[in-house]
């Protein structure tokens, strides 16, 4: 586990009207780890992401990447500097290919998405291949030219998973992943942000409600409710917590009843 | 796809186009006519490149047509200067203008852009409309049509001559056209169609894109609309107005907006519909009407682009316009700090 702080929040405050949907959130995610937010519905964990990611920008509080300040600055300025991320709904371009969805993230980390001059031959096949090997990486090299408004849900996480990687990241956040999949699915993305952080060797920071997913994939867990930290540790303090398991996995265990 | 319906279809227009003197008069349609197709066609395709690739509704691209049509006529008029010189500084006047509003249309998306690009399309038909002194009010202005300015030759083009010449920049901009939006640039336009929340996570800062898109479209107006001028000798207001814009709107969608043809085939349409109709009956705005409704009904993504989509090689749809319909805080984002 490093030591270094590649992504920090700092007292991270965002109101809509009245609502506090996120009240002084800290938190510090150690380069090289997967880190989980976790809560339960309305807990705050997208505002707080979409915070982080430059979505909007918190009304109080700061946000540091990789020891600078990134607090308002605008949101694809921080995919320059090395952030990813997914939406709960995948944010992909469904009349496109999945090829084209890849290709543009990576046109855009070569500056070539600027140009009204076609790519050369080579540029071309150094693309073409950087495709392929995002696409391989999360298995849909298959559906390669198909309109990813035709694939499942689970699929079209992929393939924005894919596209969030198109621009090299150093810190990939992940806005419930698991969301809306079926059991199936669910493994193939867990195996997924594994190879994020095994394979890869990056940074994981991800939204989730589904706490058997976040015990055995983080290394470190933040409980927001209502807005709040509630606790902060190892799946195991987490899981030990008496706070948690009052707030949080009783809910769970009664809504399961 | 390399030799499909798209190269047919470009060949088969571009030789119907060169044979339009000799199959004009077949349909009592004088070239005039159809040499205003083509320019209105360039207006039209430049609302295009922002409805129809960009996303975005350009209610005020007249503004910039008669920009080029003012353009041109006021230097013919005060500074006598030739054909493609008057061409130039129409079009220069028109990518100026997009200049001085670009900036503020390029952080208004769906109804709030259109709605500010009628506002900026009023201001240049009001002065236009008012500056009476220099620009003859709403009278409009008279001026002689320059003869042509390539070296010795003080030749001034009529009839077919000039329909040829007009050709020739149209077969030009097409081409510059599909260039543009198969370019890389013209690619990530349509992912911000799409979805403009996700360009921006790609790092691309799409307000950029747009301000270019906005210059092109102003650009590719101002063209035709300083050749229409010179085609009229004259220019007036109204070429400036919002309904003109809407005229150009309306020509994108009904031949099938995000296409390459699409905005001659719905001008094609539109000006020769009204042409014809007009020479029968004060009431030919009924008649256009009934025939937009009775497209849109059976044609929903435009002619052309209903047929390319049952062909299966449409590369647009309309279908999720609806979502760019609103600012996304993902985009307002920027301009809080």
């Amino acid at each position: 586990m490093g030591s270094t702080l590649l992504l920090e929040a700092q007292e991270v405050s965002k109101y809509f009207g009245g609502v506090h949907a996120c009240e002084g959130v800290s938190l510090g995610v150690r380069e090289g780890t997967i880190h989980a937010v976790i809560g339960p519905n309305g807990a705050g964990k997208t505002t707080f992401f979409n915070a982080l990611s430059g979505f909007y920008y918190p009304d109080r509080g700061r946000v540091f990447f990789d020891g600078e300040e990134i607090t308002r600055m605008p949101n694809w300025r921080r995919i320059e500097r090395g952030m990813g991320r997914t939406f709960q709904t995948p944010s992909i371009f469904p009349e496109l290919t999945v090829h084209d969805n890849v290709a543009l993230g990576v046109r855009s980390k070569a500056g070539l998405a600027f140009r009204a001059r076609p790519p050369s031959g080579e540029q071309q096949a150094v693309l073409e291949r950087r495709v392929d090997e995002l696409l391989g990486f999360v298995n849909l090299v298959r559906f390669k030219e198909r309109p990813v408004a035709e694939l499942s849900h689970g699929s079209q996480r992929l393939c924005e998973i894919a596209m969030s990687l198109s621009t090299e990241p150093r810190l990939v956040l992940l806005d419930e992943p698991m969301a809306g999949l079926a059991e199936s699915e669910t493994e193939r993305i867990i195996s997924v942000i594994r190879g994020l952080h095994d394979r890869l060797g990056l940074t994981v920071l991800f939204v989730e409600h589904n706490m058997r997913v976040v015990l055995g994939l983080a290394e470190m867990i933040t409980v927001l409710d209502r807005g709040r930290i509630l606790a902060e540790g190892t799946p195991s303090e987490i899981a030990a917590n008496e706070a948690v398991r009052d707030a949080y996995l009783g809910k769970e265990v009664l809504e399961r009843v | 796809m390399r030799f499909g319906p798209t190269r047919l279809i470009t060949v088969g227009v571009v030789i119907l186009l060169a044979l339009a003197p000799f199959l004009s008069p077949l349909i009592h349609v004088d070239i005039s006519i159809v040499n205003e197709v083509l320019l209105f066609t360039l207006a039209a395709m430049s609302a295009n490149l922002l409805l129809g690739y960009t996303g975005l509704p350009p209610f005020g691209n007249a503004a910039f047509f008669g920009l080029g049509t003012y353009g041109a006529g006021l230097s013919i008029k005060y500074f006598h200067v030739n054909f493609i010189e008057a061409t130039l500084l129409g079009t220069a006047a028109a990518l100026l203008g997009a200049l001085v509003v670009g900036p503020f249309l390029v952080r208004r998306r769906g109804i709030y852009f259109g709605l500010l690009s009628i506002a900026f399309g009023q201001v240049f038909y009001f002065i236009a409309y008012r500056f009476t002194d220099v620009t003859g009010g709403e009278d409009g202005m008279n001026f002689a049509r320059p003869y042509l300015g390539i070296s010795n030759f003080h030749v001034t083009l009529h009839g077919s001559g000039f329909y040829y010449l007009t050709l020739v920049v149209f077969v030009a901009s097409i081409l510059a056209f599909k260039l543009l939006v198969e370019s890389p640039f013209g690619r990530t336009l349509v992912a911000i169609r799409q979805n403009e929340v996700r360009v921006r996570y790609l790092g691309l800062d799409s307000n950029r894109f747009v301000f270019v898109a906005i210059l092109i479209s102003a650009t590719m107006a101002g063209l035709g609309g300083a050749l229409f001028g010179m085609l009229n000798n004259f220019a007036w207001p109204l070429l400036m107005d919002w309904h003109q814009s809407g005229d150009f709107v309306l020509s994108v969608i009904l031949g099938g907006s995000g296409t390459i043809w699409g905005p001659l085939l719905g001008s094609a349409i539109y000006v020769i519909g009204k042409d014809i109709i007009s020479s029968y009956t004060n009431l030919w705005q009924i008649f256009i009407g009934a025939l937009f409704v009775a497209c849109v009904l059976g044609f929903p993504r435009g002619i052309l682009g209903s047929i390319l989509a049952r062909f299966g090689t449409a590369p647009l749809s309309n279908e999720s316009e609806e979502a760019n319909w609103t600012q996304s805080p993902a985009i307002a984002a920027d301009h809080h700090g």
